[in-house]
């Protein structure tokens, strides 16, 4: 398999940070202090659709995440602040179609006779300093912030996202907070943390506690990203990090405890005392859940990774600071049945010339997965696995 | 800033290309790459925030301290790594030369450099949190973004050449 360059978009003029793709629409977010939104449409045809009003973050918009289902965006900037934006309905209530105007199609610059006006719906202050990730909850009830002054925080909203209430400010990381990620069906966070740790945080009774501390990266760990799977009882998250590698975790079912150390079913029954002590000696917390590494990537990146994304077709995409965009997937293990391996796919260099790379995402556009990457040449680019 | 300095490198860069084309009909994307001494020469005047001098005449940066990695092939990336040695071991200026020292080289050089500045080892108290800060790109990035901050880097920056 390789990665074939599909589209390139020239959307910004200074770094791209962040993307974020849902319903056909891809929001970017840049050091330009601009957040623009395009349409995708299959055979990677773009439409720049939106440009937000620049005048609302003083500085780079840093995060950019669309509430699951509807057309509202949330957007976390150097500037402290998160700004909130909806979909302005049209008078006439017309939806956008591309299909009228076969020159539309292809991004342009000028054409803005495609009506898509975003409008700004609320400002959510609170952090002292810059905010570096917003990600909403599957449901869309909650959003979680954080910020370089290493706290998260919870927000609670209604249905409109007008109000914003502050639920939960969790500062157990030591340093800046860098990502957060939400389970894709349960309510579960990921936070990833200059100081070299991934923080789980669960709700126990409207209580949001860390339920785990993932320990074993080198170096900040910039990005986070859960499976995509439907089946709950196996939740896992990819990491990428400062020391250039891509970690998988996984977090252990109870019975799983003490079969993973010995790592034979056989031992399951008649050995409950042993997983008691287990569980005394990692007891940290009230609510501790148990998570381990369960595998290290290949490592192919020779600089930082910034970004990682879990598809839902299993695979992992990774990319980062050496331009590299690298697809892992997982194959069963020669020497040992049942048991899962990494691999790695395909890799692309110069991904975007000579720059770095700061997001990769997985879209699905209409049936189609499309690999989305935002550079510091300020381009959007869209891949294809053939 | 860094986008208009960025894009004059680029034009000269693209002017020396023009002119060896043109002349020779070397390879068309390889220029004379960029050595130590000219990562020496773009940063040994830049001004100590609190003295009156250099960080050249300090020996803060010196050229056997410095490393480059380039082909001069324009299309390829490149890498710069400087070993800083601050004047005292708790100096608490260490990060804001640091930081000048980055932009000053994130200006002036193309935009295929990676740049990665350390503390020489066993010069500083916080060897590892200032060298993390330093490379912390979204740290630098918001640096940058603070007036005051860019406000003292500019001042050290105006006794470059």
């Amino acid at each position: 398999m390789k990665l074939e360059l599909a589209r390139c978009i020239k959307l910004h003029e200074d770094k791209v940070w962040s993307l974020d793709f849902s319903r056909g629409l891809l929001a970017s977010g840049s050091t330009d202090r601009r957040t623009k939104i395009v349409s995708i449409k299959p055979e990677a045809q773009v439409t720049l659709v939106d440009e937000l009003d620049d005048s609302t973050h003083s500085k780079s918009v840093r995060s950019v995440a669309w509430r699951p289902g509807t057309s509202i965006l949330a957007t976390g900037s150097f500037d402290t602040t998160v700004s909130i934006w909806t979909r302005e309905e049209t008078e006439e209530g017309e939806e956008y179609d591309s299909e009228e105007d076969e020159a539309s199609r292809e991004y342009s610059n000028s054409n803005h006779d495609n009506k898509y006006v975003m409008e700004l719906l609320a400002i959510i202050e609170g952090h002292e300093n810059e905010v570096k990730s917003v990600a909403w909850s599957y449901d869309g009830s909650l959003l979680a912030t954080c910020a370089r002054d290493k706290s998260v925080w919870i927000w609670e909203t209604d249905e409109i996202g007008e109000e914003y209430e502050c639920i939960s400010v969790l500062q157990e990381h030591s340093q800046d907070v860098k990502n957060v990620v939400w389970h894709p069906s349960l309510p579960i966070l990921a936070s990833s943390s200059y100081d070299d740790t991934i923080r789980i945080w669960t709700d126990y009774d409207d209580d949001w506690e860390c339920s785990a501390v993932l320990n074993g990266h080198k170096g900040t760990v910039w990005s986070s990203d859960f499976e995509k799977s439907n089946n709950n009882s196996n939740i896992r998250l990819c990491s990428g990090s400062d020391d250039c590698t891509v970690r998988v975790w996984k977090k252990l079912n109870k019975g799983e405890v003490g079969t993973s150390v010995k790592g034979t079913d056989d031992i399951n029954d008649g050995n409950a005392n042993e997983e008691e002590d287990e569980e005394e000696e990692n007891d940290i917390y009230d609510n501790d859940d148990k998570w381990i590494c369960e595998a290290i990537l290949p490592q192919e990146h020779t600089r930082s990774i910034y970004s990682v994304s879990w598809g839902p077709n299993g695979m992992i995409a990774s990319a980062g600071s050496d331009g590299k965009l690298v697809i892992y997937h997982e194959v069963e293990d020669k020497n040992e049945k049942n048991k899962m391996r990494w691999e790695v796919l395909c890799i692309k260099e110069l991904i975007h010339g000579i720059y770095e790379c700061n997001i990769v995402k997985w879209i699905d556009v209409e049936g189609e997965l499309l690999l989305a990457t935002g550079g510091d040449d300020g381009y959007v680019n869209l891949w294809k696995l053939i | 800033l860094n986008s208009i300095t960025e894009s004059t490198s680029d034009e000269e860069s693209d002017e020396n290309l023009k002119s060896l084309t043109q002349s020779t009909h070397l390879i068309q994307d390889t220029i004379d790459p960029i050595d130590a001494q000219e990562i020496y020469d773009l940063t040994a005047y830049i001004q100590d925030p609190e003295h009156p001098l250099t960080l050249g005449q300090l020996s803060i940066v010196n050229l056997e301290d410095i490393q480059v990695h380039d082909t001069g092939n324009q299309k390829e990336m490149a890498e710069v790594v400087i070993h800083i040695t601050p004047t005292i071991t708790h100096c608490s200026l260490a990060t804001l030369i640091g930081l000048g020292i980055r932009v000053r080289l994130e200006r002036a050089l193309p935009p295929r450099f990676r740049i990665t500045i350390l503390l020489k080892k066993g010069t500083h108290q916080s060897e590892n949190q200032v060298n993390k800060q330093l490379n912390d790109k979204e740290r630098v990035t918001a640096a940058c973004e603070n007036e005051q901050l860019l406000n003292v880097v500019s001042n050290m920056l105006s006794t470059c050449k």
